[in-house]
């Protein structure tokens, strides 16, 4: 079932690359093969995989972890917003929220998390942005760390 | 004598203070990386690798930083599999089923040390190999055109899906996934911009840094959420520390023998660490014989996967260093690092560049050296490691993450980027997608499209170039070998048992 899904999505893609791909060309040519034909013949052997996929699905489906669907929810949002607002909000204050719900969706309880947050958000902004000079956003708490 | 000639002065890089020390700091961290189930060399490679580059490493050093992580993980994977029975890293599977058991009757201080001394002598061997072999190679490799480049990195990806076994067309899908990712941004030869949507941020093409992460590093925690390894049945290290002469002179001939193998099959693009490692578990289950105690706790069982383990990664060096075509996932990090330095690894590198080649040589020899002195004495310390909960140490993961991705162009829209490639990884490796050929098309994409596309100016766009030369023709039919005889052996075992029975 969910290899035709994953199947149907190459073909989608494949066709969009081609789509995409048709009409790359140079304004002024030197060699025979052009920007076009590398695309489209990956877009082709990307169809063909999923064609494949659909005539013939492996047995095994989306595998285990179904019951954890609620735990990779969460901590696919916190990604997401950890890289949304990871300039924002700084490094330290980013990485403190970040570390809360992902800290507990590992098994550990919201203190714990919180003050590994708060605890890892400053040590690795001080190893990093102080000692190794791999400067990163401060955010929020520019007002007392500097930058920006 | 030449090559003696380079690898003196390969001795002099990999012995400069600074590159001594990157070579400790790799060793240990590799180490550590390797023993935490779920982290394998391949994580812990991109973890660190936009560090090295953040860090602004002269390329040598940083290097020398990867292939010491790479080695250190192929050490650590076995210390989780003796003490928890949870493999640290894929190599390090077979180490478990004579580890462990040695470990449950009070003999986890001899298994380890052991397993330390084999893995020691599996990447020497190895890396002499590399000494003999990879200038050789090269030299060879000399002589390759476009045409030849073209068909040889066919032939990898042939490799790379045809032994990944259970579903190659998922795997040739990943190695389609990857190239096409590639192809995102400039086409540099006919100032074309292909596949950007009119996004600024992807004209100069999609960053390698944020791929791999978010590949590697994003998708390992998703899928760490399933896998809740219990640090509860950690087995202490009690009793006698060290293995006894008996104990070595039983194992050593095997131990020779598994590296050789390890080696062999490391240099072979696609087979890696997991496959040498079972390969010479059931070469020395068979050679035992009666007197084997194997899956009960046999020393040799032990020491044999742990040596070709160690030389198959060391034995992975050679293609990437020699032709700039990786076979495995973790050296095609590594090319991704190089690239980063605008270098292009190939079979020139050990003319142009000796220093690097060399200098990671025998970086390669000093890091095996002080891997043994670590592991041996500090493995109390390393199996305390174990101990640290994942509340605390994946938070830690992403955050070191998002600042190597964060370091290359301080741009949220990497950040963003990294956060869907790793959720789109996810979903993928839930489908049973292998990541490494993946990774393989996303840094050969364009040397493959730049050979294709030279070899065809040629000839003016005529095809049989690509099958003109004895080596691409033999390396065609490499490839489509590579690519038929697995599931053809495949139903032969799955008939022969069926006709036995019948």
């Amino acid at each position: 079932m969910s290899d035709r899904i994953l199947g149907a999505a190459c073909l989608v893609a494949g066709a969009g690359m081609a789509w995409a791909a048709h009409d790359y060309a140079a304004p002024i040519s030197y060699e025979p093969v052009g920007p076009r034909a590398f695309p489209l013949l990956l877009a082709g052997l990307m169809a063909l995989a999923g064609g494949w996929l659909i005539a013939r699905p492996g047995p095994q489906g989306f595998g285990s972890g179904r019951e954890h669907f609620k735990s990779i929810g969460l901590v696919m949002a916190a990604v997401i917003a950890y890289a949304a607002l990871f300039e924002t909000l700084g490094f330290p204050f980013a990485t403190a929220m970040m570390a809360l719900p992902i800290g507990m969706a590992f098994g550990g309880s919201w203190k714990q998390s919180l003050a590994g947050g708060v605890a890892m958000g400053l040590a690795l902004y001080l190893m990093f942005d102080k000692l190794l000079d791999v400067v990163l956003p401060t955010g929020l708490l520019s007002f007392i760390l500097g930058g920006r | 004598m030449d090559t003696l000639h380079f690898l003196l002065g390969g001795f002099a890089v990999a012995l400069t203070p600074e590159n001594l020390m990157v070579a400790a700091i790799g060793a240990f961290i590799g180490t550590i990386v390797g023993m935490l189930p779920g982290l394998g060399p391949i994580n812990g490679v991109a973890i660190l690798m936009p560090l090295a580059f953040a860090l602004k490493l002269p390329p040598e050093t940083a290097l020398i930083l990867l292939a010491a992580v790479y080695m250190g993980c192929e050490y650590g994977g076995r210390i989780s599999s003796i003490l928890l029975n949870v493999p640290g890293d894929a190599g390090a599977i077979m180490t478990a089923l004579d580890g462990h058991p040695m470990a449950k009757s009070g003999l986890a201080g001899v298994a380890l040390s052991i397993s330390a001394w084999s893995s020691f002598i599996g990447a020497l061997i190895a890396t002499i190999g590399i000494v003999l072999f990879a200038p050789l190679l090269a030299r060879w490799a000399l002589a390759f055109g476009p045409a030849e480049y073209f068909a040889l990195m066919c032939f990898a990806f042939a490799c790379i899906t045809g032994l990944m076994g259970d579903a190659p067309v998922k795997a040739a899908l990943a190695a389609v996934i990857g190239l096409s990712l590639s192809t995102v941004g400039l086409d540099s030869n006919s100032g074309v911009y292909r596949f950007t949507g009119g996004n600024v941020h992807l004209s100069d093409g999609i960053q390698f840094i944020v791929v791999v992460i978010g590949v590697f590093s994003v998708s390992e925690i998703l899928l760490m959420l399933e896998q809740h390894h219990a640090s509860t049945g950690l087995i202490h290290i009690s009793g006698r520390k060290l293995f006894n002469l008996k104990e070595l002179v039983l194992t050593l001939p095997g131990t020779l023998r598994s590296a050789v193998v390890g080696f062999v099959v490391g240099v072979l693009p696609g087979a890696g660490a997991t496959i040498a490692s079972a390969m010479t578990y059931s070469m020395e289950k068979r050679l035992a014989g009666a007197d084997g105690r194997f899956g009960e706790g046999d020393v040799r069982g032990v020491t044999a996967p742990e040596a070709a383990n160690n030389a198959s990664a060391a034995g992975s060096f050679v293609p990437m260093l020699t032709l700039g075509v990786p076979g495995s996932g973790t050296t095609a990090v590594m090319v991704g690092a190089l690239s980063l330095y605008n270098i292009t690894p190939g079979p020139a590198l050990f003319t142009q560049n000796p220093a690097l080649v060399w200098g990671l040589i025998a970086s390669l020899f000093i890091a095996n050296v002080m891997l043994l002195v670590i592991n041996i004495p500090m493995v109390g310390v390393f199996s305390k490691v174990l101990q640290l909960p994942n509340w605390a140490l994946v938070p830690g993961i992403l955050a070191v993450s998002a600042v190597g991705v964060f370091s290359v162009h301080a741009t949220t829209f990497d950040l963003m980027l990294m956060s869907g490639l790793g959720i789109a990884g996810y979903l993928l490796r839930k489908h049973g997608m292998p990541m490494a050929p993946l990774i393989l098309g996303f840094v050969l994409g364009d040397l493959m499209e730049q050979n294709l596309r030279r070899a065809l100016s040629i000839t003016n766009g005529e095809l049989g170039i690509l099958v003109e030369s004895p080596i691409s023709i033999g390396l065609w039919i490499g490839a489509v070998a590579m690519v038929v005889v697995p599931p053809l052996m495949r139903l032969r075992a799955q008939r022969i048992p069926a006709a036995t029975a019948t």
